[in-house]
Parts: structure tokens; sequence; C-alpha cells
């Protein structure tokens, strides 16, 4: 490979580099490795890439790989590992795993063949089970398999398959062919922090991955998106994503998926049986679901048939599939196919079916419940690993790894032996072997790292479609055999080098970005539901913050007030006590209340809980919020729970989180999708912002208010510019209350908010067919009149304490007209007790 | 022999219910040793659709959905069934229980009907090497099947305490095999669990007792609610064979089966969800008599 130099041309600028990063990288004995093949020599994909790599100055290498790392932080790609309350930032290696076309063809050629043979074999299992009674394969293997789903014997599909989508885990074996080391056939994850992968480092090595022809994945999605649509029996379906909820390990993938498929993100309790079919619950009432892509496991789908415990499903669900009335996919009891029992039967089935031997071999294993095999796991214990014939853990052993009986004590081997005598069925034996490695940057160095290269396959009506490219898992350890995504792992872009350029049409760098498609139809009622609180919480956060202001400006201008000042001040305090905002009684200082208020942790009130609890909000709305306004709320969050030093840092944090909150208003007003849900972040925060306006005149505008008083409310209501260039004298109580309550032309005022609110009500559909007028309208109709007809002279401390219970009403029956079904409404139960 | 079956079932409710979906299996099955004579369930209030249809175990099983607000739902259901049952002594010979083992994993056959189904732990039905250590005791190697399974029945029956107040639905297998008491459902389960422990085929059966016993013969116990017990495969030859552990008997003509199924959890006579309700009571009330 260094014979370039010898031809006469300048060496390129990354050739001594590749020379140096060749020579140290200390390639594992025994192993396979992607960049240096079994010969000694680097494999020519790679050779390209980081030559064109070692082109770049370091220190250029190290702003780019910040500069993956920031979007990955501002995108907020995130997951959580198993037992972990709080999300990860994605951990991406910055080096993709390369593949090169030739080679990509047979690995594309081996998943296409495996995918259509479990399928065709789940097709004669939930048949008539053919496979079984001719003896070529054991029913043992299938019976013990908890996926395997007795409620679906029988029935077809919905839409024509058990698969839409497959997923291969692969590794280079020994002999440097490609091995299948799993398949995963339930749900399969990783397909969305592949797009994530590939739209971060095609932008860090934007002019990288044009000359490297790395084949684009956006096809694929394309294909896999209609497949699924297509499945549907009318024309224009509905397609949800069934997410188990924000705390699934991966629900930032879910998110991701929905948003660029186009697909609802529902979670059970979204979604009603009704008739034969499966029903969205949305602002407008129950809507047909024709598609369900799902990523919870299939006996957690229908706690009337399956697992009895499961909350994350939907009762009758497997009654509606056995109906054709709704197509899931993967189909329930697709899952029964990664039980490791099947694999050594999977060659003969593939003859047998297919007429055609496996293209890809997969590891060795000997499943016990064959006496053959039994005997002969028996004899050679050692040369094993043992795991459970089904998935999941190793019975009767814990934890989740295989187990080695060389390293077991001679008790616990004895324990082994005996369970594989009695039970049989429930264990293989595997050959050991240990993942191959690829490149991974270490500090200047390439090092050698074992992955698992996931590769996904889309059923379509043309055949199966495989993503150039997939989803890499690099483990930290050199020795590893199997590597998640838990602590220590990272991931990588996997790169399908063609010989050619890519098809023009797709060379676009913005092909590859997520695309931002109509959420199409009517809002479903948890999201809804969410939008109004979220809107709710960052409107009252606002106010806090307003509040807190108010009462650390004067100390700081000490020209200002006086006695009466001090009165005012203890207003402020009183309201924040109210709202939850702080603790401390009236006779303490008012920076420490403004500090608390701020950011105490304990106080459900604080601005920083407020906001915390808006971005928990949040958290359930990732695939309708972009990711500028998602970047808005986190770092809004980080920095209020920065301490602050003193008074000024308080008054300075307050005002820059007002300016975020202002920024996030200007990101919703001017980017978000009018038909998707703004209507509902609106009136929530219109609601909350007209509820508080009203407190804040009750309390600084009420009969006895001072000059004080009523100028702290023009501060606190943003309103001082319009009144002194409306009124030469200072501030009056009819004018102020005017202004912040009546006054049809003030952004700012109660009158406006229940203007907007009576639009957007007007704006929502009917949920009756009756033709009366229902009782959220009814009640902002009556507010309206009551404010367009009112006159400052009739407004009293009393009469303010009347609109302000209106108002909360009104806020109430939103609530239960819209999102009857959200977080707030009696789920379903079981029945209980031995009937 | 007939008998006439009347099994009421009733939940009430602290606050309405407003939608229920229920699967009841209510319906004894015409199967080996028994043919159902006439059938009916009354349902209080009237559902929105009812709809019926055999499940993978072969019982019949029938979809409800109640739209109509409620307190109170009465589940009534008759039955009329002929039993004829021939049950092995318990002395006779059988197959090694290893050999039974070998046969079972061995099955070419996925049905209901297969014992291979029978074999793995199942939703309320671990596997718990304290519980197959208990029920290893009783198939000393090379042992007849049926012996095996007559002695741990026995062994059940005397070492376990009836006690209908000690256990609730989820009672963990555990627990019941510590403190050794429990109802016929806990000792259904741990005969099973033991016996799959060992990898043998074992049914759980949810049925009725008559209620009233013959001249001369003791009352059994847990005649006046639904009952439950075992079913063994012993082999190709006898097939399956009832065992109740509760009583320390074979099932003859003295059992009216309900439905089969790996556990409790496939079988339970009246399932469903609900919305609505903070609290529910339920009553049970099983009436079986010997009409000739």
């Amino acid at each position: 490979m260094t014979g370039q130099a010898g031809q006469g041309k300048k060496p390129r600028p990354g050739h001594r580099k590749v020379a140096q990063w060749t020579r140290d990288y200390e390639r594992l004995p025994g192993i396979s490795d992607e960049f240096i093949a079994q010969d000694g020599t680097p494999r020519e994909v790679w050779t390209r890439f980081f030559e064109a790599f070692g082109g770049l100055a370091p220190a250029e290498i190290e702003r780019r790989f910040g500069s993956a790392d920031r979007h990955l932080r501002e995108a907020g790609v995130t997951y959580r590992a198993p037992g972990e309350i709080a999300d990860r930032i994605w951990p991406l290696s910055h080096v993709p795993l390369l593949i090169d076309e030739s080679e990509w063809q047979q690995i594309s050629a081996a998943v296409t063949q495996r995918a259509g043979l479990l399928e065709k074999i789940l097709g004669d299992l939930y048949g008539d089970a053919c496979l079984i009674a001719s003896g070529a394969l054991p029913a043992a293997a299938i019976a013990g398999s908890s996926e395997y789903l007795r409620a679906m014997r029988g029935v077809k599909p919905p839409g024509g398959r058990y698969l839409n989508v497959y997923a291969a885990d692969l590794g280079r074996g020994p002999d440097g062919r490609w091995w299948v080391l799993g398949d995963r056939t339930q749900a399969p994850s990783g397909m969305g922090y592949a797009l994530e992968n590939r739209l971060v480092l095609s932008r860090a090595f934007t002019d990288l991955y044009k000359s490297m022809n790395v084949e684009r994945v956006a096809p694929f999605f394309e294909a896999f998106r209609d497949s699924l649509r297509a499945s549907a029996d009318r024309d224009e379906p509905r397609v949800g994503l069934l997410s188990p909820g924000p705390f699934s390990e991966t629900y930032f993938e879910h998110a991701t998926l929905a948003r660029y498929l186009g697909f609802l993100l529902v979670e059970g309790d979204d979604l009603a049986v009704s008739g034969d079919r499966v029903h969205i619950r949305t602002v407008a009432g129950l809507k047909r679901l024709d598609v369900l892509l799902r990523r919870v496991d299939a006996n957690s789908l229908d706690p009337l048939e399956l697992d009895a415990s499961s909350q994350l499903g939907v009762p009758g669900l497997i009654d509606v599939v056995r109906k054709n009335g709704v197509v899931v996919a993967n189909m329930p009891g697709s899952g029964v196919m990664e039980a490791r029992a099947l694999l050594g039967f999977l060659p003969s089935l593939s003859q047998k079916l297919l007429g055609e031997p496996l293209k890809m071999p997969h590891i060795a294993t000997w499943w016990c419940g064959q006496k053959s095999a039994r005997e002969e796991v028996l004899a050679r214990l050692d040369d094993f690993a043992i795991e459970g014939a089904y998935g999941g853990a190793v019975p009767g052993f814990p934890g989740y790894s295989p187990v080695l009986p060389s390293q077991l004590s001679p008790d616990e081997r004895e324990r082994l032996k005996a369970a594989i005598s009695n039970r049989g069925v429930d264990y293989v034996g595997q050959e050991l072997v240990q993942l191959s490695t690829t490149p991974v940057w270490d500090n200047g160095r390439l090092a050698p790292r074992p992955f698992v290269l996931r590769v996904f396959a889309a059923g379509t009506p043309d055949g199966w479609t495989i993503m150039p490219g997939g989803f890499c898992r690099i483990a930290d350890q050199p020795d590893a055999r199997a590597v998640s995504m838990g602590a220590g792992a990272r991931a990588a872009d996997v790169w399908v080098v063609a010989d050619k350029a890519v098809p023009a049409s797709t060379l676009l760098p913005a092909v590859d970005n997520v695309r931002i498609r109509r959420i199409a139809g009517w809002v479903p009622s948890r999201a809804a539901d969410n939008l109004f609180w979220l809107g709710r919480y960052l409107e009252r956060a606002e106010s806090t913050l307003r509040l807190i202001r108010a009462l650390s400006v004067p100390q700081r201008d000490p020209g200002k007030g006086g006695a009466t000042a001090l009165q005012s001040i203890e207003r402020i305090h009183r309201m924040l006590m109210t709202w939850g905002a702080t603790s401390l009684t009236s006779r303490s200082q008012p920076a420490k209340v403004a500090a608390q208020a701020l950011q105490s942790e304990q106080q459900f009130g604080s601005a920083l809980s407020l906001v915390r609890s808006a971005l928990r909000t949040a958290t359930s709305l990732r695939e309708r919020l972009s990711p500028d306004a998602w970047q808005v709320i986190t770092e809004m969050a980080e920095r209020l729970a920065h301490e602050v030093e003193d008074d000024d840092d308080v008054v300075s944090a307050a005002e820059l989180t007002l300016q975020e909150l202002a920024s996030f208003a200007g990101l919703a007003q001017e980017n978000m999708n009018r038909a998707a849900g703004w209507r509902f972040l609106e009136m929530g925060r219109r609601a909350e912002r007209a509820i508080n306006t009203t407190r804040f005149a009750r309390q600084f505008a009420c009969d006895e208010a001072t000059s004080d008083d009523l100028d702290i409310l023009l501060t606190l209501v943003d309103c001082q510019i319009t009144y002194r260039s409306r009124y030469l004298v200072g501030p009056l109580l009819a004018p102020v209350r005017d202004l912040v309550v009546l006054d049809p032309y003030n952004p700012r005022s109660v009158a406006f908010q229940v203007s907007a609110l009576n639009d957007h009500i007007a704006s929502l559909p009917a949920l009756k067919e009756n033709g009366l007028m229902e009782r959220p309208q009814r009640l902002a109709v009556a507010l309206r009149s009551s404010l367009v007809t009112g006159e400052a002279s009739e407004i009293h401390t009393k009469s303010l304490f009347a609109l302000e219970q209106d108002l909360l009403t009104l806020a109430d029956s939103i609530g239960l007209h819209y999102f009857p079904h959200g977080a707030s409404a009696s789920r379903p139960e079981k029945l209980t007790g031995l009937a | 022999m007939i008998y006439e079956i009347r099994h009421v079932t009733t939940y009430s409710y602290e606050s309405p219910v407003s939608y229920a979906r229920c699967s009841l299996r209510l319906q004894p099955n015409s199967s080996a040793g028994q043919q159902l004579v006439s059938h009916s369930v009354d349902i209080k209030p009237l559902p929105a659709a009812r709809a019926m249809r055999t499940d993978f175990f072969g019982t019949p099983t029938e979809s409800v959905l109640i739209e109509t607000p409620h307190r109170v739902l009465r589940i009534d259901s008759r039955s009329r069934v002929y039993v004829e049952r021939f049950a092995p002594g318990r002395g006779d010979d059988s197959p090694a229980w290893e050999s039974v083992r070998e046969a079972s994993f061995d099955s070419n056959d996925l049905s209901g009907a297969s014992p291979i189904g029978y074999v793995f732990a199942s939703p309320l039905v671990p596997i718990i090497d304290a519980v197959t250590d208990y029920a290893a005791v009783s198939f000393t190697e090379g042992r007849g099947i049926l012996a095996g399974a007559v002695d741990l029945m026995h062994r059940i029956r005397t070492e376990f305490k009836y006690d209908p107040k000690a256990t609730v639905i989820s009672t963990p297998l555990q627990e019941v095999l510590d403190k050794r008491h429990g109802v016929c459902q806990d000792f259904a389960h741990i005969m099973i669990a033991g016996m799959r422990g060992l990898g043998l085929p074992a049914a759980y059966v949810s049925g009725y007792l008559r209620t009233i016993p013959p001249e001369g013969k003791e009352r059994l116990q847990g005649a006046d609610a639904t009952h439950a017990w075992v079913s063994v495969w012993c082999g190709e030859e006898l097939g399956w064979i009832g065992f109740d552990p509760t009583n320390d008997i074979l099932v003859e003509n003295d059992h009216i089966v309900l439905a089969i199924g790996r556990d409790f959890s496939d079988v339970s006579p009246v399932d469903g969800v609900i919305v609505g309700a903070r609290k529910q009571k339920l009553a049970v009330a099983v009436d079986v008599l010997l009409l000739e």
C-alpha cells in the first residue's frame, strides 16, 4: 500500500499518518478485524477513508468530532441504560464502520434470504404446522418460547405478512466470513438511532461523506413507510407507532422514527377498541387506526388475552387482529423466531422451504431438547457457552449473560448438568466465539474494539429491502461476547461504500436530513393534554420569574420606594408563597425569598420546578417539538439549576430565563404546525396568563392599591410603556385596571387572552352532533361578553376574584372536554378474584 | 351420570362501571369422558355484543362487551353434562417417567392437546428449584409415571393444609411451598410446577365437583365453588389422566371439566377489564346436582 509514493506523485498528506496508524494498530490475535484483513494488509475502503481523514489537521479532526458531539447533545439524542432514570447522551464513535459494496451485496443477499425463510416458517407455525408434523422442526423448539402466542394460532396476519421489519445481528467469524449472531423478529430497535448516527456523521464529515460514495439510507425508510401504509385496507391509512412511553430505554428512537416516518406516536392508553377496530382517542373523538408499528413486546399488547398485568397494551387488541381489523407490525407472535433452539434447524429448513443452502452461517448451536445434542453438550461441556434456548436468561442462573461451564464452581457445574439432564429443552450449547473488531479513535490513534452490526430488512410488496448501512454497537472492552447499549458501549454509523458515485438524485446532503412531515389529522388527546400543560407550566414559570424580578429590583434602587414599597413587597412575597415558590415567612429577606423562588428543588412552584415540569411534559411530546424548541427548554432547565451567587445573579438569571421563554414562544408561534396541536399549547398559555394576570390585578389593583402597587402591576404585566404613552399622570386605579383587564388591544390583558381562547375553541371540532354549544365554548363566550361590555369603573376586588374563579372553571372544562382520557382519567383495570 | 350445574358470578363495584370487556369460559367441553347436554349464560346488564369462539386449548370462549353503566355484573351460567369416565387404579403399571419426558420432548404436535405445551413454565407457574426438588422425591429412577404422580398427589394432600383464607390468586408459588397451605388452585399449581421441573407434561384443569357425596362418602373439598386439579400426560398409550391433589383422588365421575390450560390464567372462568370501578367485590356460587 506504500506503492503510491514510488509512482513519482507527491505523497498525499494523510498518507504518512495512515502508515503510522496502521503500524500502531494492535490487532487482537485470532480475531477478524474490519480495518486490517486476514492477510495483514488494510482493506481498500479503510485506506481511502483514513487517507482523507489523515489529510485533516489534528485540530480540525477534533473540531469535527466536537461538532458531532454538540449536535448529539443539542438534538437531545439519548438513550437510557436499564435501571437508570436519567437519559444519557448517545455515545457515537466518530469513525464509521466501512463496508465495500461487493461485500455488502453478499450481506444483503444473505439477510434477504434469511428474512424470507423466517417469514415462511412463521406462516407454517401459526398455520397448519406442517413443519412440525413432518418432523422437520420439533414442537418443543417452538412451544417453549413465551413468544409463541397460542392466541395467534390459525389467525391470518392482517396485511398479509408476519415480518414487516427484520434485523440480523452480524459479526465476522475467525475465517473472515460474516456470521449471523442472532435474529430480531419481535420489534427490532436501532433503526432510528442508525438514522441519527448518519445525520450527525454526514454533517460532521460532509466532504468525506460525499467523496466516499456512501449509499444513502433514506430510500430504505421511504420503502418501509410506504409498505406499512400499503398494508392497510384503505386509501389514506392512519399509522401509529406504539411505544411503551417516555420510560422506555429507547423512547427517543420511537419519537425520532415517528417524526421521520410521519406516524403518530401513541401509547396503549391512547388507543381503544370499538366495534372490530382499533381507534385512537383524539380531541375530535375516536378515529380509526389502520396500522400499528409496535415497539411493545407482543405479550404486553393486550391485558385481556395476554399478560394480564400489562399496562402498555390495549384491551381487546388481539381480538381485533383476529378479525382482521388492524395491521400490527410485526405480527404478534413473530418474536418466536428469536429462539436459539431454532438455529440448528435453519440450514435444513432453508433447503426444504427455499431449495437452497443458507447464504450466511450462524453460530454453531446444539439444542439440548434433542437427545443426541444433549449428550454431546454434556460430554464436552467446557467447549460450549450455555444459553437459554428461547432467549433471555439461562434458566436457573442469574443475569442475562451466557454461562461458561469452565468458569463454574464444581457445585454449580453439577447443578447445570442436572438442569440440562432434566430439562434439556431449555438450554442450548453454543460454540465459543469472539466478536470481530473495528477501529475506534482513541486519543489520536486507532484501536480495535469488538462490535456487532445490526442489518435491517423491510418487507415490501416487491420483496425485501435492505437498509444499506445499519446500526453498529461497539464494546469498550477488547474482549466481548455481547454488546448492548449499557454502560461503556458506543454506537457507530455504517457506511456502505460504492465503487461508483451513488445515484445523483440522492447525492444532496439534505436527503438524509430529518424530513418533518405534517402529522395528519387530529391531535391525540394525550398529546393535546400534554401540550396544554406545557403551555401552562411555561406561562406559570414566566409569571413567577416576573414576581422574582419585581421582588429583587427595588432592592438595588434605594432611591425608590419607602414605607409603602414595603407593603408591595409583602404582597409579592405572599403570592410566591401561595404559588408554592417559597416557604420562607414574611420576615425573611427578599433576596433569600427570590433565590428560593428561583431555584429551590423542594418548592414545587419555584421557577426551576416549573421549568422541569415543562421539560417532563415536553419529553412526551418529542416527536411534535422542533429540535430548536427542545433545545431551549433543556438549556433553560440546565441553566436554572446552577446555583446563583448574589442578588444580581438572581435578577440576571430571571431575566435570561424570561428571554428564553420568549424565544420558545416565538419558535412555537413561527414554527409550529397550526394543524398539529399548536392550538392546545396556545390555549394552555392563554388560560394560564389570563388566570395569573387576574390574580396580579386582584393583588396590586385591589380597592386599596397604592401607586407603588399599581406601578409593580404595570411592570409585572409588561405595560409600563403602553401606560406612559397613553396617560401623562402616574398610575391611577381605573386606567390601570382598564389596561390590564379590559383592553382588547393589549396582548397582556385578560380580555385579550379570553378573546384568543374563544377563537381557538371555535376552531376545534364539536364532539356532539346536537348543535348545542359545548361547555368550554359556553363559558368562554360568556366571559368574553362580560369583558367586552365591562367598564373599568365596575371593577372591584370582589369582581376580580369572581373573574379569576370563572377563568379557572374554563381551564378545567377544556381539560375535561378534550382530554377525558388524559393522565387523570380512570384506566381499565382487571376483574380480580378467583371467579 | 348427568349433572345439573348452576354457576353464578357476581361482581359488585363501589362506583359505576361504564365499560366492561370480558372473556367467559363457562361452557363445559364435550371431551373424553363427558358430553355437554345443554348450556346457557344470562348476563346482567345486557351486553352490547356477545361472540363465541373456541380458544387454542379447545375451550369455548365467549367475548362479551358491556357498555351500559352498572354497579353489579351478574353472570348466571347453567349447564347439563353427562359424565362417564374410567380412571386407572392407583397401583396400575405405567411407563417409566423418564421415557414419558423424552416422548414429550420429541412430540411433533403443536396443538392444544400436545403434551409439549405443558412442559414449560407458564404465566402463573414458574419453574422453581425448591418445588422441583420437592417433586423429585416421588420420581425415583425408573419409577412408573402413574405411581410417581399418585405419590406426589398423596404427599401434597397430607403435607399441605387446606385453608381458603391463606392465599389469593397472586400468592407466589414459593410462598405456598414455604407455608404449606392454600386452596385447590395452589395445590394444582404446586403439583404442575414440580412435574414440569422434571420435564413432565402437566396441565391445569378448572371444573366442578358434585356437591352432595354418594351415600357413605365424605363431602369433597371445594364442592361449593369452582374446583381445580391436574391432568398429567402419562405417555402415548395412557394419554391424559386427572389427579386431584386437594382430595388425593384420581379424577373419575365426580368431576366435571370446564376448561384445560397451562395454568389458571388460561382457563379463568370469568376474566375481563372494566373502567370506572374503584373497588370490586366478587361472589361466586356453585351448585352441582346429580340428576341420575
